[in-house]
């Protein structure tokens, strides 16, 4: 999934991909196509890309309900993976 | 006047003793600047530059020209660019013109306010530099650490409520050995307008209201690239002085900078008769023989390094193997 998500971000440049993080929590961004959105899954907002300028600033997020936020479990486990770093990094 | 002045830099002062306790990423709850607004004000200043795009204002372009002489100065080159909000326009085409960029390959321009960043993006036209533009607010920065070899941030720092931790992040976003060039507008900046507000306030209104923001002055600049943990630090002041035909054109040149007030806790009301008088009192108090009123600018220019082995440092205290004794024997006699 974390593949088919850099290969849809390289029309907007895979250096970005690379170099973006979530404002708030420095951890890595997964893009959403279907939303034209990037959203980090530590914190659970997405920032819209508006006509291909990604909008960074935290009061531009959105903060995703668990309704709408019904991830393929591929998102899933990567959610758990991030908070599991997450807490090895606070323990 | 002075005695106001300088009460509104203790605040400050006082403000940034508070924030040096928190933690580098923790925002601090004393906010002096409506960042919202901030980002409202520089939308409003992309229309104004945009409807005068033919012209590049005089100020910003030498500011930010000086700002990146220092790169011409460094030997080694900087693939990876970020460029940081305030003066957006003339540091991104300076960047993405070869071959005096210091070598910038790729080049990642920042700012938070969206138009700002699409006005930007359609007036670049230079493809021998990938470009890359973003929306992004400099005390929350997007970019991942050790990432970009130069970051650069043209009169726009001096917005940001917690300044030290704004830096803090900018060095994080360095590789090893990177760059970090920054130019804001230090105490001495509209001095001229400062007393003329206050004159203008204490006569119609009896009372006065920050008109103008707290700015760091030049002492502080050092200490703040030290405490953001930036190696050789250098730091090095500039005054412009920009004449205008009167204190409501300064006014307008302003705005078109995007560099208005926006104090979190100013005064909404501005009423006309205090606008009128105090460009009376600008005009009678500054104005030169020709006729025109002057402003001064004073920029700070802060240059610092990401910490790396190869750079030269200090030796330990007490590693010394000769004594100045000896040094003063050997030399002495001879001047």
């Amino acid at each position: 999934m974390v593949r088919v998500s850099k290969g849809v971000l390289q029309k907007a440049g895979k250096t970005l991909c690379d170099i973006l993080v979530c404002p708030l929590s420095k951890q890595p961004l997964r893009y959403c196509g279907d939303s034209n959105s990037l959203i980090s899954d530590a914190i659970g907002v997405a920032f819209p890309i508006k006509n291909g300028i990604p909008c960074l600033v935290p009061r531009d997020g959105k903060i995703l309900e668990e309704e709408n936020a019904s991830k393929p479990d591929n998102n899933n486990t990567n959610l758990s993976e991030v908070e599991e770093q997450n807490q090895g990094r606070s323990a | 006047m002075r005695a106001v002045s300088s009460f509104w830099r203790k605040q400050q002062q006082a403000w940034a003793f508070g924030r040096s306790r928190s933690a580098a990423f923790s925002t601090s709850n004393v906010k002096i600047f409506d960042r919202q607004l901030k980002r409202t004000q520089r939308d409003r200043a992309a229309w104004l530059s945009h409807e005068h795009s033919h012209e590049h204002d005089p100020l910003l372009t030498s500011v930010s020209q000086n700002l990146l002489d220092r790169l011409q100065d460094c030997k080694r080159t900087f693939p990876a660019a970020l460029c940081l909000g305030g003066s957006l326009q003339p540091v991104a085409r300076a960047l993405s013109s070869p071959p005096h960029n210091g070598g910038v390959e790729k080049l990642i321009v920042v700012d938070a306010s969206y138009d700002m960043v699409r006005a930007c993006k359609e007036a670049s036209h230079h493809h021998a530099v990938e470009t890359h533009f973003l929306v992004g607010d400099e005390e929350f920065l997007p970019i991942k650490e050790s990432s970009v070899d130069l970051v650069v941030s043209c009169l726009g720092l001096h917005w940001t409520n917690d300044l030290p931790g704004a830096m803090i992040q900018s060095r994080l976003a360095l590789k090893p050995d990177g760059l970090f060039l920054a130019a804001i507008l230090g105490g001495e900046t509209l001095k001229e307008l400062r007393i003329a507000c206050t004159l203008a306030q204490m006569e119609r209104e009896g009372g006065i209201s920050p008109r103008l923001s707290p700015l760091a002055q030049v002492r502080d600049a050092g200490n703040l690239l030290t405490r953001a943990g930036f190696t050789l630090p250098g730091v090095d002041v500039d005054e412009y002085i920009v004449k205008y035909e009167s204190a409501l054109e300064l006014i307008e040149h302003l705005r078109a900078m995007g560099e208005t007030n926006a104090l979190s806790q100013m005064n909404h009301i501005l009423k006309r008769d205090t606008a009128l008088a105090t460009a009376a009192i600008y005009d009678s108090m500054f104005s030169e023989e020709d006729g025109t009123v002057p402003a001064t600018f004073q920029v700070i220019y802060m240059t610092g390094w990401r910490e790396h082995p190869s750079q030269q440092k200090a030796k330990r205290r007490g590693s010394a193997t000769i004594s100045f004794k000896d040094i003063q024997k050997q030399f002495g006699s001879q001047s």
